[in-house]
């Protein structure tokens, strides 16, 4: 586990140029989000490495794209569809400058962010939502609460979104677990932040079970089974 | 700030507003660019195309994704583009024929040069900046630095293509990253 600032920048060169994968990519997930948030050093170093990465797209030399893409692009942008999106990009990035947690599959521990005031959401996390929720047939299903799982057909993630989320009594937890015929397992836990806003990244299949379910259990609990369903109006 | 740069805000400030002027001046602006990039990442025209189609879409459909305060609209945008493209190209199955593409580049057909070179001059001109900042890196930095940014290889792949350790590369790409930063900070 990486805790100095020297490897840790390291890290974010190689995050900012999309070039991370297996454990350092894990890694620097981890440290977006419980070290970089807190550390002003990094956090320079990180807003200075992805200034640099968005110039660096200068050194291809330009073209001229095709004439029929812009019409292309004009025909689609219908405004209607714009409005009537029942998902609302907006509201999510609105909701991601306050929090994002990472949680895996198989029950992997929950991320936990140690100041979740000052807390920078991973860009990375922001546009791979942004873009989910954008992909055709994305969908928006409620889980209650003011909260709704965003999956879209063929990607192998979802984002569990909220805004306004009722923050559970003390010592207590929202558990997420993927419900199927034969079991229920549990993803991970996570609590709303000060304004009870909530973006959760779920690396798991959604065709591999058959509906998220949230339940508000005690924080020191063993997760063997899910409790009660935290909000039940989600049916 | 460069006027450019705040034009570009206003720009943004109205596309938010679902003016399709401001998103086809937007359009004008950085379309060649993107082009420019994705077909240099992709090695495809077609691929390129999406690329750009989806990044340009993104915007108009959801502008609030860019945050003024993070920096110019067009370093967004441009990361934006490079992100779909990294993300496409890696998504590609077929990522040895991909390769073997961008060693060399489908030729480009029926495109007007004259009007991409005929770009902002202020985009222009930190072209040439970052032209000349990248050329200023040790060979070694910005061999893995390209490999990553426009061949869209993970550090692990950059490793076992060019048979250093893994650390190597990450050593390289931080002194790399570290030295553009000092020097398009110089020039910005």
């Amino acid at each position: 586990m990486i805790d100095g600032h020297g490897e840790t920048q390291e890290l974010l060169a190689g995050y900012v140029l999309e070039s991370l994968s297996g454990e350092d990519a894990a890694e620097a997930d981890r440290l977006l989000t419980e070290h970089v948030p807190g550390c002003s050093e990094c956090r320079l170093m990180l807003d200075a490495f992805q200034a640099v990465a968005g110039e660096l797209a200068l050194d291809a030399e330009p073209v001229t794209p095709p004439d029929p893409l812009l019409p292309r692009i004009h025909r689609e942008m219908d405004p209607r569809g714009r409005s009537g999106m029942r998902w609302t990009p907006g509201r999510l990035v609105a909701a991601a400058a306050s929090v994002v947690l990472v949680i895996g599959v198989g029950g992997m521990a929950l991320t936990q962010l140690e100041d979740r005031k000052t807390a920078q959401v991973p860009a990375a996390d922001v546009q791979n939502a942004l873009e989910l929720a954008m992909k055709p047939g994305a969908v928006q299903q409620p889980l209650g609460g003011n909260a709704s799982e965003i999956s879209a057909p063929g990607v192998q993630e979802l984002y569990v979104y909220g805004r306004a989320v009722p923050f559970p009594a003390p010592g207590l937890v929202y558990r997420l677990w993927a419900v199927s015929a034969k079991d229920a397992k549990h993803l991970g836990d996570f609590l709303p932040y000060p304004d009870g806003t909530v973006l959760v990244r779920l690396a798991i299949d959604p065709s591999t079970f058959d509906h998220l379910l949230v339940t508000v259990e005690p924080a020191s609990s063993e997760p063997l089974e899910p409790g009660e369903p935290a909000w039940p109006e989600a049916g | 700030m460069r006027d450019a740069d705040r034009e570009d805000l206003d720009f943004h400030r109205r596309l938010s507003s679902g003016d399709r002027g401001a998103f086809d001046e937007l359009y004008r602006r950085y379309a060649g660019a993107a082009y420019g990039l994705a077909y240099r990442i992709t090695g495809q025209q077609i691929l390129a195309q999406d690329v750009v189609h989806d990044a340009f879409m993104a915007l108009w459909r959801a502008p609030e994704a860019y945050d003024p305060a993070r920096g110019p609209f067009r370093t967004f945008f441009l990361a934006l583009v490079h992100h779909r493209a990294v993300d496409l190209v890696r998504r590609e199955s077929r990522l040895r024929a991909r390769s073997e593409r961008a060693a060399n580049l489908e030729p480009l057909v029926g495109e007007d040069h004259a009007e991409a070179i005929a770009e902002e001059s202020y985009l222009g001109v930190r072209r040439k900046e970052v032209h000349e900042a990248l050329a200023g890196l040790p060979p070694e930095q910005r061999q893995v630095l390209e490999m990553a940014y426009f061949g869209g290889k993970t550090q692990v792949e950059i490793a076992e293509e060019l048979g250093i350790p893994l650390g190597t590369v990450k050593t390289r790409t931080f002194a790399a990253m570290r030295k553009l930063r000092a020097a398009l900070e110089e020039t910005g």
